[in-house]
């Protein structure tokens, strides 16, 4: 059976796809940062609790501290990317989302018991003692659980060819454990939140934003180590994903579109420059230096999901039926609510002056 | 269709978005309404300067945000999670039309999270002022994001004019949007105080927990006035035909809409008695019960308004099982495997039949139908369907009366295929007779009775007026006909000009031997007072004649009769015979000596096939007769369909006959004047699930005329070259030539049930000619012009003027012979020699009068001792003569 034949036909949009593409790519670099602090917020807690001396156990507590919100944005932060990825790609997410439905159905409930496993940990801390430990494992796992079947379902979206397994298997367990490209995918998913996360809480110790008793210099030097291991790990990890690609991807990247090539030429080139400078400890530089990084590898991404569809779909391929005016409707309520969310935070900041002097 | 569909059995038919949605509402309204309460209850608190109720009022906060941002946040994306994996196309044809209005939910999310977080944390720690603010922002927010959402969610209901422009405007502020937000946002307030009670009952001052107590009392109960407001705009902003499903047609709906209506006051009452001071223990407990009244209530509410939008899942627009509207007359023409992608089967073969079945019922069924589940298990529907004739037939009328399923969408091949899965997969039924078995034509001895030419006298001809008297022996639950035949006899007094003798004659009746007592087989006479209001003793018909007696003379008839013998299929060994054969006998009436004696089957048939789709199988001998279970489920159809208790009351003994509501000429009952007439009624409602179907087909699944089965009413020889669609037109022309006459009778009624049926022996509807049943009805002239061999085969559409026209009622052109005195009962006209109990029982007197199978007068010696020159009795009647 022809794989195109599968593909549902996609609805149309009411103004053009570069609006949609340039809201999702913002929002997901968004969401991005904020997962990456959360799940490597996450792992660096356990490795630092697993240490078990004074520091490193005020260091999971402070992490701890900061660990819901980060799950809570983590989650509103995906709305936004979720609902443009839809309008742009909906025949293909739905399609491997149901392929895989008893695995994504269940991402959800997991959720909430990772996010109240964070909760019991952060208000519990001192009262559950050593054991914590446990839970601090039972929700990091869910975490990279989730993210794991979040991989799968971006691969299988662009896997049309895959899809017939449909036909012997349409209770919604299948998984795309046979792309090799999954693994260094989402390991650099994984070890890319430890760096970020790293970096994160330096900048939380840098800017004083502590609540717990942690040492700042200890809290910026382990921020910053551990950002410097993951970045060494995360280009290795970037060849591999690279190298295991279908070849007409990997030679997208290597010559075949021009855009891509300097995209990756500068991501590996950002990547040394991340690792060196994180080397020096250097916290704002390198949070810069990362900054640009992600903007850079969430491009390539969507240039990767762009390549595999290439034989089936294209963005201008969809249908424009014009209707401006929710878009602005949202633009206006989008500024309203940044002007809200400043008012909020000046206030919120404000009164913490207030109470530290 | 366009998607693959995740295949659930025993979650599926929308069980796990119930689930979650139910869940998440009961939390994320109380998320809205929350804010005010929260910022309420700390301005009171300021105001009074009362530490221990702002000490409340932060630790409310703490519940507030770990119930509303984990479980609730998260269960609202659980929603949004599982529309997409249930209803991709639903979900697709939404977020591609209200994106921007869904992004701008998001913002208000951001907002929410951002100023609940900082009002929770910095509580204590920042100014009061600005603390209030922060929460105002909340609680605007949270509102803001229940107002978007809102459009989306009522215009699934009621699209408004989108439909139409297609406008994002339009669509958001739809016809039942504001009903709605003011409702919600009831609930919203309403919830406060609910969930309040929960954090109050674990404050252990006592005075500071009866203020709350009672403050929250206050919260649950005032704001349902905006509910009864909403509500009540709600439902009169609904239009038909949803409204009617919800408060009327929907059989999953009615409970639920008795758990809201018990619920909302019970609500609030539970609420109102928390404001009394309780011991503290009770209210720990009974706080949760309440929350646990709320979600029934509110679950109640979204069950309702989610069943009220079926068959769509966007009103108007597209189907709950992801076909739009617009491409059903396609799928309809192509078929539905042929257009869908995810299938393997494009056509159906005999080898995929079951396979291509499972796939329909996936595609087509399973978003609303679990399989041994808990929502709208098909099992439990299908269950009667004993055989693929009566399941394709259901799925043949499917939404075409009942507004809230979809039609069948796919060709005919597709319907049987989904028949076929359903029966054997399903039900687990593998017959390929179809619960009716092949029943072997017999040969029953019958004697002839003597005629000699030379000397006898007289000649005694009998008949029953209709070929087929139908009874249905469902006594004990309903009747149709009651065991009623109407024999005929005329006796000639042969001669040169024989005549027709009326006077000093007594004609008796007698049935064979066996069928002497048929309150012994049927238990009509132990209902027949409430059937038909009437007092019959066991065995005595309704116009006081048994099996056996004497004929009336009909004056202006110039015949005898016996009307209304109530004869019955059954003889006394348990079989099943329905041409059982009387004797009739003319005696001198004062001398006694006997004229004449003939012989004339009877007929009279329970093989009704209600059982082919209302289940239950056949009581006699595997053939005929009327189980329990058919004739209830017949009931319950009816009680379904039409709201009425029938079954109520065939359970409490007393059982309807269906002409004492519907109007019948045959039996002569007025019924209630505005329902159809009982032929319109039956025909035009069965037509629905008849259509389209070749020859006789239709007509054998009910009537006893399947040429495999132990009756085979029609039984002439026109039997050999037509079938009942010849005279009667096929099942939607009978039925449209009835409903036509009762829509221009002003009949309501007529109109539902004749919007789906086709005109197929004549052009459209417009040409088809109205009739009354019974009365109107095709003649023999139609075709046999002038008396003449037919000329055509096609007789439907020309009517009699009234009963005196009718083939059974006339006599020839001297008023002398009654037509079937000649020529033999309706549907058994001679020559009749397929009887399926033997050739010869239908002729019975050309067989005794003229030693053939020939109308009598072949020749005409038979009577006339003198063989006429001209034709007295009706043009062309010297053409066929067969000498002897």
């Amino acid at each position: 059976m022809n794989p195109a034949a599968l593909i549902p036909t996609p609805d149309t949009i009411s103004v053009p796809w570069g609006w949609f593409y340039v809201l999702l790519m913002l929002t997901f670099l968004l969401h991005i940062m904020v997962m990456n602090a959360m799940l490597g917020g996450g792992i660096i807690a356990l490795f630092s609790a697993l240490r078990g001396d004074q520091q490193n156990t005020l260091l999971s507590k402070e992490i701890g501290y900061k660990w819901p919100y980060t799950i809570a944005f983590t989650v509103n932060m995906g709305v936004a990317p979720l609902l443009f990825v839809q309008v742009l790609y909906g025949q293909f997410i739905y399609s491997s989302s149901i392929l895989m439905a008893v695995w994504w159905f269940s991402i959800f409930g997991l959720l909430i018991l990772a996010y109240y496993g964070a909760y019991i940990y952060d208000f519990k801390f001192e009262a559950l003692g050593n054991p914590r430990i446990f839970l601090l494992e039972f929700s990091v796992f869910i975490l990279l659980f989730i993210g794991f079947l979040f991989c799968n379902n971006m691969t299988l979206m662009l896997q049309p060819e895959k899809w017939q397994a449909y036909f012997s298997h349409g209770g919604g367990t299948l998984l795309n454990l046979s792309d090799a490209s999954l693994y260094p995918r989402y390991l650099h998913f994984v070890v890319g939140s430890v760096a970020v996360a790293g970096l994160f809480f330096a900048l939380v110790g840098h800017f004083r934003f502590t609540k717990s008793s942690v040492n700042r210099e200890f809290l910026i030097n382990q921020g910053m180590t551990y950002f410097t291991y993951a970045t060494a790990v995360q280009i290795f990890i970037g060849f591999w994903f690279l190298l295991v690609l279908p070849k007409n991807v990997m030679m997208v990247f290597m010559g075949g579109s021009s855009l891509a090539t300097i995209s990756l030429l500068l991501g590996i080139l950002l990547g040394f420059t991340a690792l060196y400078v994180g080397y020096k400890k250097q916290v704002i530089l390198a949070s810069t230096i990362t900054l640009i990084t992600l903007i850079v590898m969430i491009f390539m991404r969507d240039l990767i999901r762009i390549a595999y569809l290439k034989p089936y779909f294209q963005l201008s391929d969809l249908v424009v039926v014009p209707e401006y005016s929710p878009l602005i409707f949202f633009l206006v309520v989008f500024a309203i609510g940044l002007a809200l969310i400043g008012y909020m935070l000046k206030l919120a900041f404000g009164c913490r002056k207030e109470v530290s002097k | 269709m366009n998607y693959p569909v995740w295949e659930l059995t025993t979650y599926g038919g929308g069980f796990l978005i119930a689930l979650v949605a139910i869940v998440h509402v009961l939390v994320s309204h109380f998320a809205v309404g929350g804010g005010l309460y929260l910022i309420t209850l700390e301005k009171k608190a300021y105001k009074d300067e009362d530490a221990g109720l702002l000490e409340y009022v932060k630790k409310h906060s703490k519940f507030f945000l770990l119930v509303t941002m984990v479980f609730g946040g998260l269960t609202g994306v659980g929603i949004w999670w599982t529309i997409a994996l249930l209803n991709p196309a639903a979900t697709s044809s939404l977020i591609h039309t209200f994106v921007f209005g869904w992004a701008a939910e998001w913002v208000f999310f951001v907002g929410e999270i951002v100023a609940l977080f900082i009002y929770f944390y910095t509580f204590g720690k920042m100014d009061r002022k600005n603390h209030i603010i922060i929460g105002w922002i909340y609680f605007i927010c949270a509102w803001m994001s229940l107002f978007l959402i809102n459009g989306i969610i009522s215009y699934m209901l009621t699209p408004g004019a989108w439909i139409e422009n297609h406008n994002f405007w339009s669509g958001f502020f739809n016809p039942t949007f504001w009903p709605s937000l003011v409702f919600r946002t009831g609930i919203s307030l309403t919830l406060c105080g609910v969930f309040g009670f929960v954090t109050a009952a674990f404050l252990k001052n006592e005075e500071l927990r009866q203020k709350i107590m009672r403050t929250c009392a206050a919260w649950s109960g005032i704001p349902f006035i905006l509910m009864l407001i909403g509500g009540w705009w709600y439902f009169k902003a609904i239009p038909e035909p949803a409204i009617t499903i919800i408060l009327e047609k929907s059989p999953a709906i009615a409970d639920y809409l008795l758990l809201l209506t018990w619920a909302m006051p019970i609500l609030f009452i539970a609420s109102a008695l928390m404001a009394i001071r309780l011991p503290h223990s009770f209210q720990r407990v009974f706080s949760f019960v309440i929350v646990g009244i709320a979600l029934i209530y509110f679950g109640a509410f979204e069950f309702i308004r989610e069943a009220g939008r079926h068959p769509y899942i966007i009103y108007d627009y597209m189907y709950a099982n992801q076909v739009y509207v617009k491409d059903v007359p396609e799928v309809q023409k192509a078929g539905f495997l042929s257009t869908a992608k995810w299938t393997e089967h494009k056509q159906v073969t005999d080898e995929n039949l079951v396979a291509a079945g499972r796939d329909l019922f996936k595609f087509q069924c399973s978003a609303c139908h679990s399989v041994d589940g808990l929502l709208n298990d098909i099992k439990p529907l299908v269950a009667k369907y004993d055989n693929v004739f009566g399941m394709d037939s259901k799925l043949n009328g499917l939404g075409k009366l009942n507004r809230y399923m979809p039609h069948f969408m796919g060709t005919r091949e597709e319907r049987w295929a989904l028949a076929n899965y359903i029966v054997s997969d399903l039900n687990q039924i593998n017959d390929l007779n179809m619960g009716n078995p092949v029943v072997a034509a017999k040969k029953l001895p019958v004697i002839i009775p003597p005629f000699n030419k030379e000397t006898d006298e007289y000649v005694l001809l009998a008949w029953n007026n209709l070929g087929m008297h139908c009874i249905s022996d469902s006594d004990p639950f309903w009747i149709l006909l009651p065991p009623a035949n109407d024999i005929y006899a005329q006796l000639v007094k042969r001669g040169d000009s024989p005549e027709i003798i009326t006077e000093g004659v007594e004609i008796s009746y007698q049935v064979q031997d066996g069928f002497e007592y048929p309150e012994n087989q049927v238990r009509f006479w132990e209902f027949a007072d409430k059937l038909l209001g009437a007092n019959l003793a066991p065995g005595v018909g309704i116009d006081g004649l048994k099996v056996s007696g004497v004929m009336k003379l009909e004056e202006d008839l110039r015949a005898f009769t016996a009307p209304f013998v109530p004869v019955v299929p059954y003889p006394a060994d348990g079989s099943f015979n329905p041409y059982p054969i009387f004797t009739i006998t003319a005696k001198d009436k004062e001398t006694g000596k006997v004229l004449m004696t003939t012989k004339t089957v009877v007929p009279t048939s329970t093989e009704m096939g209600c059982k082919n789709c209302h289940g239950g199988g056949w009581r006699v001998d595997g053939v005929a007769g009327f189980t329990d279970e058919t004739s209830l489920d017949v009931l319950a159809a009816h009680d379904k369909n039409s709201g009425t208790n029938l079954v109520e009351r065939a359970k409490n003994g007393e059982p309807m006959l269906c002409q004492s509501c519907h109007a019948d000429p045959i039996l002569g009952t007025k019924g209630n004047p505005e329902l159809l007439n009982f032929p319109a009624a039956i025909h035009g409602w069965h037509a629905n699930f008849l259509t389209d179907r070749e020859g006789m087909q239709a007509c054998v699944a009910c009537h006893p005329s399947r040429p495999d089965g132990p009756t085979q009413c029609f039984r002439s020889h026109h039997s050999e070259f037509m079938d009942c669609t010849n005279c009667h037109g096929t099942m939607e022309d009978h039925s449209l030539s009835l409903l036509k006459k009762e829509q221009e009778a002003g009949k309501k009624g007529a109109a539902r049930l004749m919007e789906n049926l086709q005109a197929r022996t004549v052009d459209s509807v417009a040409d088809i000619n109205p009739r009354t049943p019974w009365v109107n009805e095709p003649d023999c002239l139609n075709c046999h012009v002038d008396f003449g061999m037919g000329e055509t085969t096609d007789a439907f559409n020309t009517w009699t003027e009234g009963a005196e026209g009718l083939y059974r009622n006339r006599h020839d052109q001297m008023e002398a012979m009654m037509c079937e005195a000649c020529h033999g009962s309706t549907h058994a006209v001679y020559p009749a020699t397929i009887n399926k109990l033997g050739a010869n029982r239908d002729s019975i007197q050309p067989l005794q009068y003229q030693g053939n199978n020939r109308p009598i007068g072949n020749d005409c010696t038979v009577c006339h001792t003198v063989q006429p020159e001209f034709e007295g009795h009706h043009p062309n009647s010297l053409r066929l003569q067969i000498s002897q």
